[in-house]
């Protein structure tokens, strides 16, 4: 795999969002990142890492402060549609039914509403919404509008699929079942997903390989590589290796929460 | 709920009661404020006459032409301006201009131009409620959530179907709440044309009762502004309802 291109990569990207007055915030730094046609990466870093400010510039909502990203080696200069996103925050259209949010990709690519009918069907069977097909979003709990984003992408189709804490707001068991569907589309299409999450648990179940982030600002502290068997189910979470792999993660993410915290109880204090 | 409409219902037997009462008794002369007998009586006479429906249904027609006519026009124009910034700076300068003076002003001028007839009351109507309707316009299209503007791009919309699937919805119940705050403004420039020059609608009835003295016809008309002003926004609610189905279960 490391011998073709990547589809997707960040050269050393930093982003600083400026507040004014000498209140920048640096959300990420000099982080470069390969990700390779069909794979599955997670992300995996601590809140306000600056996880979904990178998924955005690779979408191209925010353009970096310096470095680039490129999907197939083209630089990603303005919003781009082959970068499908799910949103951390859902970003679902309140004046369209769950049909019209899981149709809308559809019907931009000029597809006919018969077609848009029977896709959208599919995907909102897929995530166990049927008899909710003319909800509005707001009708809808947390976890279902989640659900609603995650079809409305899938039925829409990108090269790659963006994906910002998709399962947070779900249940358990609803989570695992979702897993297991995502899997098997990505096992299916070959699709090239980049997956972020809080979760060490998450990010073994599903990825081939998991970015560790450091704490603000974001950069690569470690790639680890997830060579659990595949296909995975819930019991590969009582084998010795999975324990391994977990508690290498868990160092490595505790480490930088600690540094983290330090760093933000010295500037506390030279701020008295 | 019932509790709640008794309230209001005895509230306002309170007042008729009171009010009763103190043209009854003579604590007021009719001559400042006639009984509710007088008015109920002079209400039946111009209703039997056919003179009251004729004036609603003037005022009525005038200021839904001027005020179709601001919407037809500031509506897409508000949207031009709210999302296209060079309109918005081409248009500033004479939105800030025009929007102190009140509808009144434009009286004697449009009367030079127009004279007194429909052509004018409309003219009027039209220039009280237009700069609303644009102000409300612009800024509903302003606040369309830019999270919502990134998805729709990201699912592959063009211009235009952003404008048309995203834009427009999401600024419609701004738009709407322009639309109903306007329409009452509408009806009073229409009055205050009417009154200055006009020989029918509920102005110029206010106006002539006046000027006979009349002061029983005068509240009927009031009454009567007050009820058809009501019945509009009534209207205008349902309408938004029809228009706006995602906002009936809102959870909050
Ligand atoms: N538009 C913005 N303007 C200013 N600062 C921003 C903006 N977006 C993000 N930030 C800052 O950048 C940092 C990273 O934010 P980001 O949303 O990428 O974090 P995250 O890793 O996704 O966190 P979480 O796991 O909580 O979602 C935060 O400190 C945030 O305050
Ligand atoms: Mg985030």
């Amino acid at each position: 795999m490391s011998a073709t291109s990547p589809i997707l990569s960040a050269v050393a990207v930093t982003k600083i969002f400026s507040a004014g007055r000498g209140r920048d915030v640096t959300a990420v730094q000099d982080l470069s990142l390969d990700v390779f046609e069909g794979e599955f990466v997670c992300m995996l870093g601590a809140s306000g890492c600056g996880k979904s400010t990178m998924l955005n510039i690779f979408a191209g909502f925010e353009k970096p402060t310096s470095g680039a990203v490129m999907l197939r080696g083209k630089p990603i200069l303005g919003i781009e549609p082959r970068c499908g996103m799910v949103f951390q925050s859902y970003a679902l259209f309140p004046w369209k039914t769950v049909r019209g949010n899981v149709e809308f990709g559809l019907k931009m690519q000029g597809i006919s509403s018969a077609q848009r009918r029977e896709r959208g069907a599919y995907f909102i069977d897929m995530v166990k919404l049927r008899g909710f097909e003319n909800h509005y979003p707001t009708e809808l709990s947390g976890g279902m509008q989640q659900r609603v984003t995650l079809a409305r992408l899938l039925a829409a189709d990108p090269e790659v699929l963006l994906m910002d804490e998709p399962f947070a707001a779900l249940d358990a068991m609803t989570r695992q079942v979702m897993q297991e569907e995502l899997l098997r589309i990505h096992e299916a299409s070959g699709k090239t997903i980049v997956f972020i999450t809080h979760s060490i648990d998450e990010a073994l179940i599903l990825s081939r390989r998991i970015v560790v982030m450091s704490a603000r600002p974001g950069r690569v502290k470690a790639v680890v590589v997830n060579d659990l068997p595949a296909p995975r189910h819930v019991d590969v979470q009582m084998s010795p290796q999975y324990n391994a792999l977990k508690m290498q993660i868990w160092n490595l993410v505790e480490s930088e929460i600690r540094q983290h915290d330090e760093a933000t109880r010295r500037l506390s204090r030279t701020d008295e | 709920m019932r509790l709640i409409w008794l309230l209001s219902l005895s509230s306002v037997a309170m007042v008729l009661a009171l009010w009763a009462v103190a043209t009854g008794r003579g604590w007021v002369t009719p001559i400042f404020l006639p009984s509710p007998e007088m008015v109920f009586q002079e209400a039946r006479l111009v209703f039997l006459s056919g003179d009251l429906a004729q004036d609603i249904a003037m005022s009525t027609k005038r200021v839904f032409g001027g005020y179709a006519l601001a919407a037809l026009v500031s509506v897409p124009l508000g949207v031009l301006m709210g999302v296209w910034r060079p309109a918005k700076a081409i248009m500033d300068p004479f939105v800030s201009l025009l929007r102190p003076l009140p509808s009144i002003t434009w009286i004697p001028m449009t009367m030079l131009w127009l004279g007194i007839g429909e052509s004018q009351k409309i003219a009027i109507v039209f220039v009280g409620s237009w700069i609303y309707i644009l102000l409300y316009t612009i800024e509903s299209t302003k606040r369309v959530d830019p999270l919502l503007i990134r998805a729709a791009r990201n699912l592959g919309a063009s211009d235009l179907a952003l404008m048309w699937e995203v834009i427009l919805p999401g600024a419609l119940p701004g738009i709407l709440t322009g639309l109903k705050v306007t329409l009452a403004i509408a009806w009073s420039c229409v009055l205050s044309a009417e009154m200055i020059a006009a020989q029918n609608g509920l102005g110029a009835l206010i106006w002539r009762a006046k000027a006979w003295g009349n002061l029983a016809l005068v509240l009927v008309g009031m009454v009567c502004i007050s009820i058809t002003v009501l019945i509009a926004d009534w209207i205008a609610n349902r309408i938004e309802r029809l228009l706006l189905p995602w906002e009936r279960n809102r959870r909050v």
